[in-house]
């Protein structure tokens, strides 16, 4: 057997063995190091802080959790949350996260090594992300080798799909549930194979994990049924499938019921019914089977299948049934929002109007995934070659995950694994092909030329290879790389014995294609380098900027703000804000809000949305009503941060005409021309709302008098500002972003803080022409 | 009965008569003329929105004459008479409560010019100014309908319940044809099933579907869909400017593109490895290799003009 480059020969295939997973071990602990290390940006160029919405409010909880123990945090009912509502945390959250920490910080305690929370809770996602690299080994060593199953974790560990939502810093549910689902998923396959009831309870149990987690367990929970499902109808019914599946869903099923915020949901609601669904049906086909064995008589057989197919119906119209009774809730909003894409705009402005549930354009998925995007589709291919019963389920995933990722851009996240396990099930198979050093044995020419002949004619041929040839030709019979691409995908060529005739010739061939990989690799490791440093690695609670000289500045507005507000007002003030910034005024303030991030109350965020949008007269009372103090208003119009509230206006006007259609209604927010503008040529009502004159309070006077430009809109504001009758400045902070206005029955402390200097002097990079860089600033609020 | 004959005669020579009824039957019997719409001029138009009414009125201000070029116009006025019919077949006693009307531009453009109003079509709800039905909080001024959700008669008819004294009762009609061309195409499918058996049962055929779904909706065709967006620009304009933003023609060309460099991949791990002669198989290497290489470069350059702030470059 000739080889393309010298082999050594003289190696024990045992030291080969171990030098192989010698090497394996080495190259995960690396992936995970480079996981880890490409995830804090974040905090070398700011600081270790949490990020964002959502984290804020994990932290707090965390940080009870932590100082007063497990069964106060189970039991906490926060009063300062949807003032004056309050709300039940212990039962309205998915704990998981907050545990998970809670026991990192205690095992670092019990070793002697006081790390503070924050810190924990910083690093957590990080930590997890190397964890997911190992799961995502696992789970692509099962689809193909381990060769594979190290590509797939170095792509997950680095792909941005990934990093923007497990950045140091971005304490969120997401940042262990990737690892979960991907271990699941991992031990749903080793059950299936091995049909073990062992790795079925471990399913379970780490499923039970996720639901405690992250309400994206619904994933696991359809995505496991249906790959069941077209199991039983491709009929590849097995008892290993049965045992797999029985064991993991009675497991689960038992344990999700146990967090308190899913309770009785798993057999009450609709997300849940398709699991139960299949299992019924997985009873019923294997009774079906077992009676086949021992009964051989055709007629009952054929009244078998008759009495399945009619128990099938007659669930499915019980079912519908249940649903319609009210038995059975129907879909939630957030879920058929999926489906039928025009259903949330309609009657849920409020999950409509946060920007990561908007559709996804092509440019940010190949932001996220670079060129995995586009291997993608040659991995699932290769699935389909195959077609064993795990690579059925990289397929359904692959479809499913595309579909949702399309309808909505926080979905990319559910997708980017199943990128990352079929592209490098493509990638690998391709470096297999040419790294191989087997020489085939060539063909002179006018053999090929005479077995392309035969193949055309179809006709019985001499040679064995023109025999598989024809065998090739028979289904499809075209000349040519089709005719190839069948034989190639049919498996017929693979049954060469004797000679070798599939494979590569040469070193340059060879040389070409892995160079050409090896170049694709590293280019993709500069695209993630650069999308994670630029786009997703800032907190949103700090801002950076570059000066015109290059050097950056930070913009601590929002921290400025809060910290007045926990310095210099009573303990009980109320601060009403747009619900976007409860968490952090909860987290960073520790004052109660009116409303925050967990949207709960949709009456109570339209009465904010009402007074931000009404005039000051009309919403004085409202704000009385509600024992409010200050009033928290984010302006960027200075500075060009461009995801402020007058950014977000027309979704709090939005939100409040569905409560109250008649006093608020958006048409007259526009101008005649249906421009939203801010400028002279604004719509009364927009000049008169509370929202408006809050914003542009004063803004003249820091150009001198001279009407004010807003940078984020590109307009003058009107020469003559808005006047304030019932509310008072308060404080501002340096860049103009965050402001506070006490009502005036409250005795305001004035404290201005404004450098009027600043406007000239501040370019902000934010509003520069470069559209990318102010997407990467839009504030996303998250839940 | 002759005194209605004559009322009705008045009404059909469009005079409205002001000595013979009040201004609610008047309105009654030009709503009844009209099938249930009222057709405006100016006068009609200032005795239907009077201060002193104590009926509320909803108008449709639109311009059908084809000179106007209004597309959007002829698209909503089926809908609007299809509500304005069903509010017609509500009793009299509650139907006299509520009028349906439309302004034509070209009837009354001194209305047009009087409200202000530069575009077309538009839906004013002008509620009671008088009388029992009177808002409580005594706010006059006409309601516009937001046309967010289409030009379509639900949505119409559900906005407008609210301003009625009664829900209008509007039902969809039912679409018969849908529902039969839906019945023979399951009908023919479970037909074809038999002769089709052998795609439905070959693995490729679902690769094939598979492959495609993924590369569509990877391409941004949801967004697309969600957000209407046009198929292009228009003038050979086809790449919408900014980052989270793209037209219809854009799915197209990004998926073919994706497609391309995947096949170019499969033809390396599949086709190539299969060729007997040294020399054939060389070529294929580098054809497909040169292929990957171009096209790839391709779609930087095409993400570079999405996203102006990106760094790398290929050969392009």
């Amino acid at each position: 057997m000739s080889t393309a480059y010298p082999i050594p020969s003289d190696i024990s295939p045992a030291t080969v063995k171990n030098t192989a997973s010698l090497l394996r071990i080495v190259a995960l602990s690396l992936i995970s190091g480079a996981a880890i290390a490409s995830r804090l940006f974040a905090v070398i160029n700011f600081e270790s802080i949490i990020h964002e919405f959502d984290p804020w409010f994990n932290y707090r909880a965390t940080r009870v959790l932590a100082a007063k123990g497990f069964y106060e945090f189970w039991n906490w009912f926060d009063p300062t949350a949807w003032y004056p509502l309050g709300r039940v945390v212990g039962g309205t959250v998915y704990p998981g996260l907050m545990v998970t920490s809670g026991v990192i910080y205690n095992i670092l305690h019990f070793l002697n090594l006081p790390v503070d929370i924050r810190n924990v809770c910083v690093l957590l996602a990080p930590g997890f992300s190397a964890l997911t690299a190992w799961a995502t080994y696992m789970f692509t060593k099962e689809m193909k080798d381990e060769s594979a199953g190290l590509l797939a974790a170095a792509f997950i560990g680095i792909v941005p799909g990934y990093i923007s939502r497990s950045v140091a810093g971005s304490y969120d549910n997401e940042a262990i549930a990737i690892f979960l689902l991907m271990f699941t998923f991992y031990c749903w396959i080793k059950a299936l194979k091995q049909g073990s009831a062992l790795f079925g309870t471990i399913a379970a149990v780490f499923y039970f994990y996720m639901v405690a987690a992250w309400g994206g367990y619904v994933f696991i929970t359809n995505m496991i049924p249906l790959h069941a499902l077209v199991l039983v109808l491709m009929g590849r019914f097995s008892d290993r499938l049965y045992v797999a599946y029985s064991s993991w869903y009675a497991i689960g099923t038992l344990a999700s019921m146990q967090v308190p915020f899913v309770g009785f949901q798993p057999v009450s609601t609709s997300e849940h019914m398709g699991a139960l669904g299949v299992f019924g049906l997985l009873q019923i086909v294997a009774f079906a089977q077992l009676v086949r064995t021992h009964v051989s008589s055709q007629q009952f057989q054929k009244l078998l299948f008759g009495s399945v197919v009619a128990i099938g119906v007659l669930g499915f119209f019980s079912f519908i049934f249940l649903t319609y009774k009210g038995k059975i809730a129907p879909w939630t909003g957030r879920f058929y929002s999926l489906w039928d894409t025009g259903y949330a705009k309609k009657y849920i402005p409020i999950i409509a109007s946060v920007s990561e549930h908007q559709p996804t354009a092509w440019p940010s998925f190949f932001m996220d995934l670079q060129f995995l995007i586009f291997l993608f589709p040659a991995g699932v291919v290769l699935c389909f070659r195959e077609l064993r019963d795990e690579h059925l389920f990289v397929i359904i995933y692959a479809v499913m995950a595309s579909y949702f990722a399309g309808v909505m851009v926080r979905l990319m996240l559910t997708l980017t694994p199943v990128v990352c396990v079929a592209s490098a099930v493509a990638l690998s198979t391709l470096l297999d092909t040419y790294i191989d050093p087997t020489e085939p044995v060539a063909d002179d020419d006018t053999r090929s030329e005479a077995d392309s002949t035969v193949t055309s004619n179809g006709s019985s041929a001499p040679s064995k290879k023109a025999k598989k040839a024809a065998a090739a030709a028979v289904s499809a019979p075209s000349k040519g790389p089709l005719s190839d691409l069948v034989a190639a995908a049919t498996g017929s060529a693979h049954a060469g014995t004797g000679n070798i005739t599939t494979g590569i010739f040469g070193l340059d061939s060879r040389g070409v294609v892995v160079l050409n990989v090896v170049f694709m690799l590293m280019f993709f490791v500069f695209h993630c380098t650069w999308v994670t440093s630029n786009a997703y690695s800032s907190p949103s609670v700090v801002l950076a900027s570059t000066n015109p000289d290059g050097s950056q500045h930070i913009i601590d507005d929002f921290r400025e703000a809060y910290y007045w507000l926990r310095q210099n007002t009573p303990q009980d003030a109320v601060v009403m804000s747009w619900w976007d910034y409860g968490y952090q005024i909860a987290g960073m303030a520790d004052r109660p809000t009116l409303v925050d991030n967990n949207t709960w109350n949709n009456t109570h965020i339209a009465t904010v949305g009402k007074a931000m949008s009404s005039s000051e007269e009309v919403a004085y009372p409202i704000l009385r009503k509600h024992d409010v103090d200050y009033v928290l208003v984010i302006f960027g119009g200075l500075i060009g941060y461009s995801g402020d509230d007058i950014n977000k206006f027309l979704w709090m006007v939005r939100i409040a005409q569905g409560v109250w259609p008649e006093e608020i209604q958006e048409p007259n927010y526009f101008t005649s021309q249906g421009e939203y503008r801010i400028d002279d040529r604004a719509s009364q009502t927009m000049k008169d709302s509370l929202m408006y004159k809050m914003s542009y309070y004063r803004f003249n006077e820091l150009f001198g008098g001279n009407p004010g430009t807003d940078r984020v809109r590109q307009q003058q504001v009107p020469k003559e500002g808005p006047t304030l009758d019932y509310l008072d400045e308060a404080f501002t902070s340096e860049n103009w972003i965050v402001s506070l206005f006490p009502s005036l029955s409250y005795l305001a402390p004035h404290h201005f803080f404004r450098s009027t200097s600043d406007a000239s002097n501040c370019i902000c990079s934010r509003n520069s022409d470069s559209d990318f860089v102010s997407m990467s600033l839009l504030v996303l609020p998250r839940w | 009965m002759k005194f209605l004959l004559f009322a009705s005669l008045c009404s059909l020579l469009a005079l409205p008569s002001s000595f013979a009824a009040t201004p609610q039957e008047q309105l009654a019997l030009l709503a009844a003329a009209g099938n249930g719409v009222i057709k405006l001029n100016t006068e009609t138009y200032d005795l239907l929105t009077s201060p002193k009414r104590t009926w509320s009125a909803s108008i449709q201000l639109t311009a059908l004459d084809p000179r106007r070029r209004c597309g959007p116009c002829k698209e909503f006025n089926p809908a609007w008479h299809a509500v304005a019919r069903a509010w017609h077949n509500v009793p009299a006693a509650t139907k006299n409560e509520h009028f349906f009307a439309m302004l034509d531009f070209d009837e009354g453009p001194t209305v047009f010019q009087k409200l202000g109003i530069a575009s077309a079509p538009i839906v004013f709800n002008y509620p009671a100014a008088d009388g029992p039905r009177k808002p409580k909080n005594g706010n006059l001024s006409p309601v516009k309908y937001d046309f967010s959700e289409g030009f379509d008669a639900t949505p119409l008819a559900s906005f407008l319940s609210k301003y009625t004294p009664i829900d209008i009762p509007y039902k969809d009609p039912i679409d018969w044809m849908r529902w039969i061309t839906i019945s023979i195409a399951a009908l023919g499918a479970a037909l074809l099933l038999r002769f089709i058996s052998p795609i439905v049962q070959n693995k490729w055929s679902w690769a094939v579907v598979t492959v495609i779904t993924s590369l569509v909706m990877t391409s941004g065709y949801m967004f697309t869909r969600i957000r209407n967006v046009p198929f292009n620009g228009g003038n050979g304009n086809w790449i919408a400017a900014g980052y989270q933003n793209q037209f219809g023609q854009e799915v197209q060309v990004v998926s073919f593109i994706y497609g391309l460099l995947s096949f170019a991949f499969l033809m390396l791990i599949l086709v190539v490895p299969l060729q007997s002669s040294p020399q054939r198989q060389r070529l294929q290497v580098y054809l497909w290799t040169g292929v990957i290489m171009i096209i790839y470069s391709v779609l930087i350059s095409l993400f570079r003009v999405k996203n102006r702030g990106y760094p790398f470059k290929l050969f392009l």
